[in-house]
C-alpha cells in the first residue's frame, strides 16, 4: 500500500471562520469519489458536511476539530486535514501544519484577508509550509478576487501571483480562465463536475493576455529557462508549471485561484493545483532529535526501508476507543509490528491501521513515509514520537500558547464525577491548551483552556459524548501577581516547643524580573546557611508563589537573591528552612509594591463601515485601547486591546449592536497591570469569597 | 533615556511652544520632501514628542496599514530609548496609550470621512486628539477647500495639525505652492549636496515663532533619527 512519495500530498485547509473550507472540502471529496452527495454545512438536508462529523460542529457550522481525510486525484493520494478557523482553537491548526507538507489558504472574495487569515499565515510561515491560495465565494455580491489578492500582497505580505480570471463575477460567475493554457474554463453537469474547456471569450482576452504577462513576468524569476522562453515568445506550459511549482517550494511564490465552492466552480483546477504546485513529502526536510547522541538534530530520510520514525499528531475518542492519527516521516508501518513511544518508552504493538475518510475509515496493512494513518487502542498523548524499537529519536516539540481562562466545574452527580474525570483524562491528552486542576481550597476542579469558546466547546462535549452534566462557575481571568520594586527581607524562623526546635534565618532582596517567570540567586559566602540547605530555601521561596498575598494568584517576574542568613547546629532542617523561605517571601513581598496583572487580548473586529463608530464605543468601555482602524471601500477593521476580563459575552454585544454584520477575533497578546480602581475591586472580591468561604 | 530626556532632547519639541513658552495649541504645519527622503519618520517623531508630553494624537495613513504604522514608531522608540526592556516598554505602552492609528485605502480617503471619524472619536469621548498627523498625501492631488477646511479644523478643535506631502521635481523650492498661505510651517527634508551623505532639516517657514525662519538639523539618512541634534 505504499506509494511513491512523489505522489504524496499531505495538505491542510486553513482560513478565517466562514470563509468556506468545509464547503470546499465536501467539494473535493465529491470530485475525487471519496462521496457520493453533497451535504452543506447549514444544509435543509440535516445531514451536515462530511468533515464536520461531531454532533456540535454540525449544530454550530463550525469545524472544531481537524478530521483527517483521504483521498486520490490524478493517480495522486491526497491526505487533506480540515482545520478550525476560530482563534479559539488554534492549537489545531498549529498541530496540523506541522504534519502537513503544504496548505490551501481559503479566502473569501467579499471578506479578503482578515485578521484569523492573518494568524494563520504566521503559522504556515512558522512551519514553513508552501501555500497556494483560492479565492473562494467569487459567487457572493462584492466579489473583488483582485482586491483579495492585492491584499494578500499587502498585508499577507507573500508574492501573491493570479493564475486565473474570472468569467463573470457575483451572480454572473461562469467559470475561470487559466493563464496557463490560456482557456475558459466551464464546470457542467447538476454539481460542476463535467469540465469543459473552451476559447477564452473575445471580451476578456485583452484581460488575460495582460494578465498572463503580468504572471509570466513574476513566474519566471523562478527559472532562467522560461526568462528565456518568455523573451523569445514561446514558453510551454510545462516550464511554466515548474516554475511556478519551484517557486512554491520556496515560499517565494503564491499561486493564486478563484472559485465558488459552493456554486462548484473552480475546485477541480485546485486539486490540479494541489498536485501540481504543493510538495511531495520528499521536498520538504523534516528532522528529529537524536535522544541518544545529545539531542542531535538528525534529518529524517523519508525512506521506507529506514528505522520507523512518526508522530502522533491528535487523538480522538470514537465509537472503537482511542484513534490516534499518525504521521510516519520516516520507514514503515505495519500491522503487528512492534514500536516504541519515545516520551514513555513503552512498546506497544500496531494492532489495527486504518486510512480515515472523516468518520468512515479504510483497513490498510501498512503506511510509508509521508503517510497520514489512524491506529486503534494505542495509549499516548498528542505529540508523542513513535520509532523503532532499535533507535530512540523524538521529533521536536511544538509550539504550545499558555492558557488565558479558567472556569470551576461540578459534577452534579457521582455518576458524572466518574464520566467528567475520563472526558478530562481524554481531552487533556487531545489538547495540550487544554489543562485541568483541583483547587485545593474550594475542592473544585478548574479547566482552564485558551477563550470562551474553547472551554464551551469541551463542556459540551462532555456533556454529550461522556454523560458527564457539569455545573459551570462563571469563567475567570488568570490573574497573576507581581512585585514593582525592589525590596529587603531578613527573616529568622524560631519554633521550640520541646523536643528538637526550628530554626533558620534567610535575609536577601527581591526584585522585578524582566523576563522570566522565577530566578533564584545563592549570594550566601562563608557558609552563613549550609549548603543542603539553600535548595530548601529556593523550595519555600517557589512554594510562595503559587499564591500571592495580594489576592492569591500565582506571582511571576521576580527574581529572589539571598545572600546572608543563619543556621543552628541541631535545630535547623530542611522543613525550618523552607518555612524561613516563606517568611522572608512574605515579609519582602508586602514591600514590593505587589500588582496585579491581568491578560491583554488583540482584539480585531470587522465588519460594515457604517458601525465603526459603534464598534468603537463599545471596545472604549471595555477598557479598550484602540491601537488602529483600516477603511477600505465600505469595510472596516478595528484593532484594538482589549483585558480579556472585559471581554466576556461580547459577541452578543457586538451583534446586537451590528445588526450581526461585524465579527470579531481575539488572541492573547500580553499581560499588563489591573488599574488600581479595577484592582481594588478584584482584592475586595476575592476576599469576599474567602470569607464568605470561611463561614 | 527616561521619558524627561526623551522630552528634552527632542529638537522638534521647540514646535510646542513659543520663545516665551507659551503653548502652540494651533497649527497647520507642513513636512515636504521628495519620496523615500524621511517624511513619515519626522511625522512620526513630532507625534512622539506630543504623546510623550501626555497629549494624545491621532496618526492618519493614506495608503499603509496598521501594522507598518505601528512598527515606525516601535522602531524609532526602540531606537532613542535605550535602557532596560521594562523601561522601554513603559515608553511604549505609554506612547500606545496616547496614540491612535487611523488608516484610508487611498480611494477610500476624503475630508469629510475623516471628519466624520474625529467626530465619531470626540462626541463618544473614546480618544480627544490635540494633535494630529496626516501622512501619504500629496499637495498636487488636493484642492485648496481641503486645505481650507483643515485649517479650519485647526482652529475648531485647538489642534495641532501636521500634514506630509511629495515633493515634485518642480516644487522644490517652493513645495506648498499656491497653499503656502495656509501654513503656519512648512518644513522641507533635503539630502544635502556636499556629498555628505546627510539628510538637511530646513525650516522654510515658521509664524508661530517657535523656530527662527531658515533655522536647520543634520539628521543621519539611515535612522533620521532628529533625537540630540539642535537647530
Amino acid at each position: 500500500m505504499i506509494k511513491e512519495l512523489e505522489k504524496i500530498r499531505n495538505i491542510g485547509i486553513s482560513a478565517h471562520i466562514d470563509s468556506g473550507k468545509t464547503t470546499l472540502t465536501e467539494r473535493i471529496l465529491y470530485y475525487t469519489d471519496r462521496i457520493h452527495a453533497i451535504h452543506e454545512v447549514r444544509g435543509k438536508d440535516g445531514v451536515g458536511a462530511t468533515m464536520d462529523f461531531m454532533e456540535l460542529e454540525k449544530e454550530r457550522g463550525i469545524t472544531i476539530q481537524s478530521a483527517a481525510t483521504f483521498c486520490s486525484w490524478r493517480d495522486h493520494d491526497i491526505n487533506i486535514i480540515d482545520t478550525p478557523g476560530h482563534v479559539d482553537f488554534t492549537i489545531e491548526v498549529e498541530r496540523a501544519l506541522r504534519v502537513l507538507d503544504g496548505a490551501v489558504l481559503i479566502l473569501c472574495s467579499v471578506g479578503g484577508v482578515q485578521s484569523q487569515s492573518i494568524t494563520v499565515n504566521r503559522q504556515m510561515t512558522r512551519y514553513k509550509v508552501p501555500r497556494v491560495v483560492f479565492i473562494n465565494k467569487c459567487d457572493r455580491t462584492g466579489a473583488n478576487p483582485a482586491r483579495v489578492t492585492e491584499q494578500v500582497r499587502d498585508k499577507l505580505k507573500l508574492n501573491a501571483v493570479p493564475m486565473q480570471i474570472p468569467i463573470g463575477l457575483e451572480g454572473d460567475l461562469e467559470g475561470v480562465v487559466d493563464l496557463i493554457k490560456m482557456k475558459a474554463i466551464y464546470f457542467d453537469g447538476d454539481n460542476g463536475e463535467k469540465i469543459r474547456e473552451a476559447d477564452i471569450p473575445d471580451h476578456l482576452k485583452d484581460e488575460a493576455e495582460e494578465k498572463r504577462e503580468e504572471m509570466l513576468d513574476a513566474v519566471s524569476m523562478f527559472s532562467d529557462e522560461l526568462m528565456e522562453a518568455v523573451l523569445e515568445g514561446e514558453p510551454t506550459e510545462e516550464m511554466i508549471m515548474d516554475a511556478v511549482r519551484k517557486g512554491t517550494l520556496s515560499l517565494e511564490l503564491v499561486p493564486v485561484f478563484i472559485g465558488s465552492a459552493y456554486k462548484n466552480k473552480g475546485v477541480q483546477p485546485l486539486l490540479d493545483a494541489v498536485v501540481d504546485y504543493l510538495p511531495a513529502p520528499s521536498d520538504i526536510k523534516n528532522t528529529a532529535l537524536d535522544l541518544e547522541n545529545n539531542e542531535e538534530e538528525v534529518v529524517l530520510t523519508s525512506n521506507p526501508e529506514d528505522p520507523l520514525v512518526c508522530l502522533a499528531f491528535k487523538l480522538e475518542d470514537g465509537r472503537y476507543g482511542q484513534l490516534t492519527y499518525i504521521r510516519t516521516y520516516q520507514g514503515t508501518m505495519r500491522k503487528g509490528d512492534t514500536i516504541v513511544n519515545s516520551r514513555t518508552g513503552k512498546k506497544v504493538k500496531v494492532g489495527r491501521l486504518v486510512r480515515m475518510h472523516s468518520n468512515e475509515m479504510e483497513d490498510i496493512e501498512s503506511a510509508g513515509p509521508g503517510d497520514i494513518v489512524a491506529l486503534f487502542g494505542i495509549d499516548c498523548a498528542s505529540g508523542d514520537t513513535f520509532t523503532s524499537p532499535d533507535i530512540t529519536m523524538s521529533m521536536d516539540s511544538m509550539h504550545v500558547p499558555a492558557p488565558v481562562i479558567s472556569l470551576a466545574i461540578k459534577p452534579v452527580d457521582n455518576k458524572a464525577q466518574g464520566n467528567m474525570s475520563k472526558a478530562l483524562n481524554r481531552f487533556t491528552k487531545e489538547d495540550p491548551t487544554f489543562r485541568t486542576f483541583v483547587d485545593h481550597e474550594t475542592g473544585d476542579t478548574i479547566i482552564t483552556g485558551m477563550g470562551e469558546l474553547h472551554l464551551e466547546v469541551y463542556i459540551e462535549r462532555m456533556k454529550r459524548e461522556y454523560n458527564a452534566e457539569v455545573e459551570v462557575g462563571a469563567p475567570q481571568v488568570a490573574y497573576r501577581e507581581t512585585i514593582t520594586q525592589r525590596a529587603e527581607f531578613n527573616y529568622t524562623h524560631k519554633k521550640q516547643t520541646g523536643g528538637s526546635g526550628q530554626f533558620g534565618r534567610v535575609a536577601g532582596y527581591m526584585e522585578p524580573l524582566e523576563e522570566g517567570e522565577y530566578e533564584f540567586v545563592d549570594q550566601i559566602v562563608g557558609g552563613v546557611i549550609p549548603r543542603e540547605f539553600i535548595p530548601s530555601c529556593d523550595k519555600g521561596f517557589q512554594a510562595s508563589l503559587e499564591k500571592g498575598a495580594l489576592a492569591g494568584f500565582p506571582v511571576t517576574g521576580v527574581r529572589v537573591v539571598i545572600n546572608d542568613g543563619a543556621a543552628h547546629s541541631v535545630d535547623s532542617s530542611d522543613v525550618a528552612f523552607q518555612l524561613a523561605a516563606k517568611g522572608a517571601f512574605k515579609e519582602g513581598y508586602a514591600k514590593a509594591g505587589p500588582v496585579l496583572m491581568e491578560p491583554i487580548m488583540k482584539v480585531a473586529v470587522e465588519g460594515p463601515t457604517e458601525f465603526q463608530g459603534a464598534v468603537m464605543g463599545s471596545i472604549n468601555q471595555r477598557r479598550g485601547m484602540i491601537i488602529g482602524t483600516f477603511e477600505e471601500a465600505d469595510y472596516t477593521v478595528v484593532e484594538a486591546e482589549v483585558p480579556l476580563a472585559e471581554m466576556f459575552g461580547y459577541s452578543t454585544v457586538l451583534r446586537s449592536l451590528t445588526q450581526g454584520k461585524a465579527e470579531f477575533t481575539m488572541e492573547f497578546a500580553t499581560y499588563r497591570q489591573v488599574p488600581k480602581g479595577v484592582a481594588d475591586e478584584i482584592v475586595a472580591e476575592v476576599q469576599k469569597k474567602k470569607a464568605a468561604e470561611k463561614k | 533615556m527616561l521619558k524627561k530626556d526623551m522630552i528634552e532632547k527632542n529638537p522638534l519639541g521647540a514646535f510646542s511652544a513659543d520663545k516665551s513658552g507659551n503653548e502652540i495649541a494651533q497649527r497647520l504645519g507642513l513636512v515636504a520632501a521628495r519620496a523615500g527622503i524621511g517624511k513619515t519618520a519626522i511625522l512620526v517623531q513630532i507625534a512622539l514628542d506630543n504623546m510623550l508630553r501626555g497629549k494624545q494624537v491621532l496618526h492618519v495613513s493614506v495608503g499603509e496599514n496598521i501594522q507598518k504604522t505601528k512598527a515606525w514608531y516601535e522602531d524609532i522608540v526602540r531606537d532613542i530609548a535605550g535602557g532596560g526592556e521594562q523601561e522601554k516598554s513603559a515608553i511604549e505602552y505609554e506612547v500606545m496609550r496616547n496614540r491612535m492609528i487611523m488608516t484610508f485605502n487611498e480611494s477610500s480617503f476624503s475630508r469629510p470621512k475623516l471628519e466624520e471619524r474625529l467626530n465619531d472619536l470626540i462626541y463618544q469621548d473614546i480618544f480627544r486628539p490635540s494633535c494630529m498627523v496626516i501622512d501619504g498625501l500629496d499637495l498636487a492631488d488636493i484642492d485648496r477647500q481641503t486645505l481650507v477646511d483643515l485649517k479650519e479644523l485647526v482652529k475648531e478643535a485647538s489642534m495641532n495639525i501636521w500634514v506630509s506631502s511629495i515633493c515634485h521635481r518642480d516644487t522644490q523650492e517652493d513645495p506648498a505652492g499656491a497653499y503656502g498661505d495656509l501654513f503656519d510651517t512648512i518644513i522641507v527634508l533635503q539630502p544635502e549636496s556636499n556629498g555628505d551623505s546627510k539628510i538637511f532639516l530646513n525650516i522654510l517657514k515658521d509664524d508661530t515663532g517657535c523656530v527662527e525662519t531658515g533655522k536647520g538639523l543634520r539628521l543621519d539618512p539611515t535612522s533620521m533619527v532628529v533625537w540630540g541634534t539642535t537647530f
